[in-house]
């Protein structure tokens, strides 16, 4: 029989992946201020694992990230429903975040996004989508008749 | 606008027929997870997917969906001998 991950697992999954991407971000940071102690290596190559392994398992291995970046000629009419409701949450959620990082970095004065934190934003763009799919989807096994 | 939940009998008729979730999705060219979401009744099809559906059994369109709780075949077959009885 062929497994396919719950709901309930997809949403640890996700919460897994975008939490270990707010760790990865925090330990580069703080490593970078601390000049990189062995701990905080160990604690971001830890961070980076997780995000991967969770990434796969989240998005590559449910097929989502798949399924919000096809074509719309290859998706049936449920699917084109998923797919449009996923990228109008998607949008406004974005959108919050963006706010917040934007009124953050100018209420703390801080210097201005750098290369990181712009690729976690953009992570966080093309992911969106998908992981709103995958929290909202109920999948069923192909052999379970 | 929130449209109304509709009842079908795709599963019956499904397993009735031995056919598979897969052979069926095929069929009305849908993903297999949509046939999970009609089966369960979480997703109310276009006309065109209940079309091709009815195509597919070979039954007409109200044997198969209904806005209301559907009654098992047996008891709709019992009920429509007894009508042509009557009729007689």
């Amino acid at each position: 029989m062929k497994k396919q991950n719950s709901r309930k697992q997809n949403r640890v999954w996700i919460l897994l992946n975008y939490f270990s991407l707010i760790a990865l971000i925090v330990f580069f940071y703080t490593g970078k201020y601390f000049q990189w102690p062995i701990s905080l290596v160990v604690f971001e190559i830890g961070s980076v694992v997780v995000f991967l392994i969770s990434f796969l398992k989240a998005f590559i291995k449910t097929k989502y990230w798949k399924m919000v970046h096809t074509s719309y000629k290859n998706l049936d009419e449920r699917e084109m429903q998923v797919v449009l409701n996923a990228l109008r949450y998607a949008y406004s959620i974005f959108t919050i975040v963006c706010l917040i990082i934007i009124y953050a970095f100018a209420i703390v004065e801080y210097h201005p996004i750098d290369v990181l934190l712009a690729a976690g934003l953009l992570y966080l763009a093309h992911t969106l989508p998908a992981a709103i799919a995958a929290w909202n989807e109920k999948n069923i096994s192909i052999d379970d008749d | 606008m929130k449209s109304r939940k509709l009842y079908n009998r795709i599963s019956v008729l499904r397993k009735e027929r031995n056919i598979s979730r897969k052979e069926l999705a095929e069929s009305i060219g849908v993903n297999i997870q949509t046939v999970g979401y009609l089966e369960r009744e979480e997703y109310n099809p276009s006309l065109d997917l209940a079309f091709k559906i009815n195509e597919y059994f070979g039954l007409p369109i109200e044997l198969i969906f209904s806005p209301e709780p559907l009654k098992p075949l047996s008891e709709e077959i019992i009920e429509l001998k007894n009508k042509i009885g009557g009729e007689k």
